[in-house]
């Protein structure tokens, strides 16, 4: 049976809440955006006022202002966004146990079999939009197909407080293939480097090309445009079962321009990961790097380990290695970095025959990091560091193990 | 209309209701509610928020929504009233 999947997309979802609370927001246009001291000074949400005058998110404040003079801009209120994201998400969990969120303000739902108890699609789909509008006073886009893919398309396409059904490819051949999950800035123009300009070129091409052109990802994205995506929505109370990654980034106080930067920021980054992955009693096996640079292009990285780890030493190192092979460099400075492990596992495993000493290393960089973290955890978190932090002491002013943040795992990630 | 936060005095049972008994007006009148005719989960559109919205009914037959909306308790007000 063909399943029915809903991509429940929560409209302006920072800039809706704020608006719920201060109705006369509606009325002007008006940002979300972090704190402008602290160079967070982006755009997060936007409302459709501002939308209207080309305001657009992840811009510079100071760009948007230029082109909306009198844009309200607002801190953002966390604590409110994730209270109504999970009570959003907790009306989901009446017509579906099969609710996967992918991020604050979005989810796919499985619905195929409550479509009997309900009675039809179009009355699930139309209560889940009237209750969340009259009950939370959010509105939401909904997308229908039957795959995670397509339902994402369609949650895009869908105007504000309304659904969109996607059945067919002819329903979104049309659509630019930049809009497809997955593709960003440099695979879409790579993409059009080959005349694949549109969702319909990708699923019409066949999966050897897309091989061909982006390797493995591309062959995904043949049938990602094709809704050829069988992966299931995840049942809610696998959620937090297992652990799948590990990571933290920091948009940091000014652009990164050399090594010593990028080293210095890493470091911290990294004792961050170590740490918390020693918390959980974990060990990794794969270290991720991810690069937004100041033109706001992102690019992600990463690198398997020959034996599992929880060492700082071994996230930086691997985090240094990716740089250097993957071609990157200064000529853009860089204004957020991350670093995230994966592939996580809760044994380390046992290891080849020690011939070159390793485990004496291993277990040396272990007694560090677990002083390091010992220090901290009774004298604060400056307490004691790597010299290289205080070469630049502004920059690598962040505890991004308390200051951090989930994001959503990457839809690979899973 | 604008939203204004109160007092409340209310009995929370042993299920884990909580019932509002009385409203408490600028600190100095204490109003009953004689009865809650309905609570469902709604959003203010008037005056914002949204939360638990409480139908209650008190003296004289006046019918006022009170939203318990994360531990607090708020009115619809018009702005004529004082």
């Amino acid at each position: 049976m063909k399943k029915v999947i809903l991509h429940c997309d929560l409209n302006c979802f920072y800039a809706s809440v704020e608006m719920l609370y201060h109705p006369e927001l509606r009325d002007v246009p008006m940002a979300i955006a972090g704190d402008p001291e602290n160079r967070h000074g982006i755009i997060l949400a936007k409302n459709v006022l501002a939308k209207r005058k080309g305001v657009k998110t992840a811009e510079a404040i100071f760009e948007a202002r230029n082109k909306c003079p009198d844009l309200l801009i607002r801190t953002p209120d966390y604590d409110s966004y994730m209270y109504y994201s999970a009570k959003v998400r907790s009306l989901y969990y009446e017509y579906t146990d099969r609710v996967e969120s992918f991020g604050p303000d979005e989810c796919w739902l499985d619905i195929t079999s409550s479509i009997r108890y309900f009675g039809s699609i179009k009355v699930i789909v139309e209560e889940i939009l009237r209750r969340v509008r009259e009950e939370i006073g959010l509105t939401l886009s909904i997308g229908v197909s039957s795959n995670k893919i397509w339902a994402k398309l369609g949650s895009d396409i869908a105007s504000e407080d309304s659904y969109f059904v996607i059945s067919r490819l002819e329903d979104i051949e049309g659509l630019p293939a930049g809009d497809l999950l997955n593709v960003g800035y440099h695979t879409y123009e790579k993409l059009k480097s080959y005349g694949l300009y549109t969702i319909g070129d990708i699923a019409r091409s066949s999966p050897k090309y897309m091989k061909g052109i982006l390797g493995k990802n591309g062959e995904t994205l043949w049938y990602f445009a094709n809704g050829y995506d069988l992966s299931e929505v995840k049942r809610y109370d696998d959620e937090d079962e297992v652990i799948k990654s590990i990571g933290n980034s920091t948009t940091t106080v000014r652009d990164v321009y050399d090594m010593d930067d990028l080293k210095l920021v890493l470091t911290v980054l990294s004792d961050s990961v170590a740490s918390r992955i020693k918390d959980e009693g974990m060990f990794f096996k794969t270290v991720h790097l991810s690069l937004r640079d100041k033109n706001l292009n992102w690019r992600g990285v990463q690198t398997s380990l020959k034996e599992n780890s929880d060492l700082a030493r071994d996230i930086f190192d691997n985090a240094i290695i990716l740089f250097m092979k993957n071609g990157f460099d200064f000529r853009v400075p860089y204004r957020s970095i991350g670093v995230s492990v994966s592939n996580l596992s809760y044994r380390k495993e046992s290891s080849n025959i020690d011939l070159y000493g390793h485990a004496d290393y291993s277990l040396k960089e272990k007694k560090k990091d677990l002083a390091l973290e010992d220090i901290r955890r009774r004298f604060g978190y400056h307490s004691i560091g790597s010299l290289r932090v205080l070469e630049d002491e502004e920059l690598s002013a962040f505890d991004p193990k308390s200051e951090h943040l989930t994001y959503p795992v990457s839809y690979f990630g899973r | 209309m604008k939203r204004k936060y109160v007092d409340v005095i209310c009995l929370n049972d042993q299920a884990g209701n909580i019932k509002p008994l009385y409203l408490i007006w600028d600190n100095e009148r204490k109003i009953p509610i004689l009865k809650v005719k309905e609570i469902c989960p709604r959003a203010s559109l008037k005056v914002g928020g949204s939360g638990l919205r409480y139908t209650c009914l008190f003296d004289s037959n006046r019918i006022r929504h009170l939203y318990y909306d994360r531990g607090k308790w708020y009115v619809e007000l018009n702005d004529n009233v004082l």
